[in-house]
């Protein structure tokens, strides 16, 4: 409002006012316009580039061809589209389901235990990704530890083929992305305000009733926030499924991956593919800003 | 009638008695307060009836019905929070409907009483707005409807006005009284105003360390305060160590105390038979002090003494005198009518005679703690006498 105010009636003062602190801010934003010109918008647009072209067997022809599209709206990458949003929904739910209570136990702890809580959480960055994930491998393989111990316990009799499913892929996916959905859930839930639950309950509302009509709804912008964090890097899983998953289906990630890496490569398709997930990926972020806003907006105009 | 009935309830944090065998009762109707400094129990105490804290000992009863167990959900009874506690991501229509929802009546029900509700409290007009965009006041205000909607037996107010400004504070005092008379149901009101309780109550439960010290019409606790805490607490008041010296048939003779070899002597009618030689406090209320550089006339039941001015406080509606007698420091209220002994003003340093009739000093049954005579506070602060029983009851937790 007062913006719009001044771009009708600029006075002398304000416009230099205006256009100094313009200058600061672009000095300001200048070293990340940078970083992200160099490292992010011009290699996309490489990618762009890459898949209006056709391919050849080790790099490029450099000839105009839509084929690629062709390809992927034939519904050629149907079903890995579908494997890795699925993979991805379930991740984010898991995660979910799981970190709440987590997060909820941690704000709700006393200071000296938070911390600790916190930094229980955090621990598992300082070991190598990759490493972690061949832990798991050896955890969950057929004469790996888990098995060992079961049958050790008389509580099973043949070893659990879980090495190698997409069980597998989702028990590492969870694990590795828990803590990005934990760590803003408590970020959210430790400022809410308990005696809400105290006012919901003095109203009549079973614990029950108080959880989902006050703690949940106040918490919505760390599950939306969490979500977003376990959900899109999940979409692109390569790693896990590669190193833990089942090889007769293949996730996005791994197809993009081996039309890079098997001859006869597919460049164009590749970065295609690339393309359309990062479409779907800011599409899914836009609907999610746009109903934020379209709240906030209903809000203020209910307020008048 | 009896709405609320508390009997021998305590209540322990980790092994700190912030509750101590406390029994009570408020009848059908009144407004009743909880009146203390911070840490005495007063909350605590609102939290038990409310069902958010358990007992350590003792149960609560409500009418007839025993509530000690009962979780807060299912107890007629409703609270207004300190900081109102309203559901910030619910407008205001929807924060008094809340209890209903939970219920689930009708729509067209709830519709209708909420609007009657926000009408009572003077809000139609703001029923879709949040509450992070209303004032104060009117967050106070939702508060009241929404804790009245589910009609309660009972109204429990934490602290309702600390929150808001002095004059806003006055003005809610006055609406809340308003709201009860118009609702006709019980309210209890925990505060540490002093002013706020005595001007909304009609009885006072004074608290001090888990204890209620002393319970009754405002009036009567600052006239005639039981112990030297209650004195001390409610309003303002001079409290001089004293020695009986004799004892007539309606009055007693005095030896006050001014210092380690001053002392003055005053006469003063009693409550209770003290014996000669019985060390007690007398309470003097500053206001019924008065202060004259000229020795009164009349001598006939009136004590008087002499002092210096120490101080002068001007407070607008009247002046406040600081007179040392001795090393104890009176103070003296005086309104600004010139029509009596004195025309022109007094001034510090300024000998004066502080008079009064024997009839306003008020003995109290304690020996006067050291230091209060100069003001200090901290005398109050003594360990809780606990009796055995919940000596027990505590280590065994």
């Amino acid at each position: 409002m007062s913006h719009q105010h001044r771009h009708n009636q600029p006075s002398l003062l304000e416009t230099k006012d205006l256009s100094k602190r313009n200058l600061q801010s672009w000095l300001l934003s200048a070293p990340s316009l940078i970083w992200l010109t160099a490292f992010f918008s011009i290699p996309y647009l490489i990618i762009l580039i890459y898949s209006l072209l056709t391919p050849d067997i080790y790099e490029v022809k450099f000839l105009f061809s839509l084929n690629a599209y062709r390809d992927i709206f034939s519904g050629l990458y149907f079903k890995p589209f579908y494997l890795s949003m699925r993979l991805a929904m379930i991740t984010t739910m898991l995660c979910l389901l799981l970190g709440y209570p987590v997060a909820y136990l941690i704000a709700r702890s006393s200071e000296k235990w938070k911390n600790i809580l916190l930094i229980l959480i955090i621990i598992p960055f300082w070991t190598n990704f990759i490493i972690r994930i061949f832990s798991w491998r050896i955890f969950l393989s057929t004469h790996g530890v888990m098995n060992e111990v079961l049958m050790a316990l008389n509580l099973i009799s043949s070893p659990i083929e879980i090495i190698r499913t997409d069980l597998a892929v989702i028990i590492v996916m969870v694990y590795v992305y828990l803590p990005y959905m934990i760590l803003p859930l408590y970020s959210v839930i430790e400022k809410l305000d308990f005696t809400l639950l105290d006012a919901a309950t003095d109203l009549g509302a079973s614990n029950r009733q108080a959880f989902f009509k006050v703690t949940l709804p106040l918490s919505r912008e760390g599950i939306f926030a969490g979500s977003i964090l376990v959900f899109i890097p999940a979409l692109g899983a390569y790693l896990i499924p590669q190193l833990v998953g089942n090889q007769n289906a293949l996730y996005i990630g791994q197809i993009i991956t081996y039309r890079i890496k098997n001859i006869p490569r597919n460049w164009p398709v590749a970065s295609a593919l690339s393309l359309v997930m990062l479409i779907i990926i800011a599409m899914i972020l836009l609907t999610g800003y746009y109903i934020y806003q379209k709240r906030r907006i209903r809000k203020l105009h209910e307020n008048r | 009638m009896e709405d609320i009935r508390i009997e021998n309830i305590s209540k322990s944090f980790d092994g700190f008695l912030a509750v101590n065998e406390v029994t009570l009762s408020i009848q059908q109707g009144e407004l009743f307060s909880f009146l203390g400094p911070s840490g005495c129990g007063k909350t605590t105490l609102l939290r038990m009836i409310a069902g958010f804290e358990t007992p350590l000992t003792g149960r609560i009863l409500l009418g007839n019905q025993d509530i000690t167990q009962l979780p807060p959900y299912k107890r007629q009874v409703n609270t207004i929070f300190q900081n109102y506690s309203l559901f910030p991501h619910m407008t205001v229509y929807e924060n008094v409907a809340f209890a209903l929802r939970i219920k689930k009546l009708p729509s067209s029900e709830i519709d209708s009483r909420v609007r009657e509700m926000l009408q009572l409290v003077k809000m139609e007009d703001q029923a879709a707005k949040y509450p992070n965009t209303i004032s104060g006041g009117q967050k106070q205000r939702v508060a009241i409807a929404r804790a009245l909607i589910n009609k309660p037996k009972v109204l429990l107010l934490d602290e309702p006005l600390a929150a808001l400004d002095l004059k806003l504070r006055q003005h809610m005092l006055i609406e809340l009284m308003n709201i009860h008379d118009a609702v006709g149901i019980t309210f209890i009101y925990v505060t540490h105003d002093q002013s706020e309780a005595m001007s909304i109550s009609d009885r006072i439960a004074v608290m001090n360390h888990g204890n209620i010290i002393q319970s009754g019409p405002p009036d009567d606790i600052y006239e005639r305060p039981a112990s030297i805490f209650s004195a001390y607490f409610i309003g303002e008041t001079n409290l001089i160590p004293a020695e009986v010296t004799a004892i007539e048939d309606d009055y007693v003779d005095l030896k006050c105390f001014a210092g380690a070899d001053e002392s003055f002597e005053i006469d003063s009618t009693f409550h209770f038979r003290p014996e000669v030689g019985q060390k007690l406090t007398v309470s003097l209320r500053p206001e019924k002090i008065a202060i004259s550089r000229t020795k009164p006339r009349i001598l006939d039941d009136i004590n008087f003494v002499r002092g210096v001015i120490e101080d002068i406080l001007y407070l607008g509606t009247h002046t406040q005198y600081i007179v040392k007698v001795g090393n104890l420091k009176f103070r003296v209220f005086s309104q600004h009518k010139r029509v009596y002994f004195d025309d022109k003003a007094l001034d510090w340093e300024e000998p004066v005679w502080l008079f009064w009739h024997d009839s306003d000093t008020w003995l109290i049954d304690e020996v006067t703690p050291a230091g209060l005579d100069v003001g200090e506070v901290n005398v109050f602060e003594r360990p809780i006498q606990m009796s055995r029983g919940i000596k027990r009851i505590i280590r065994s937790e």
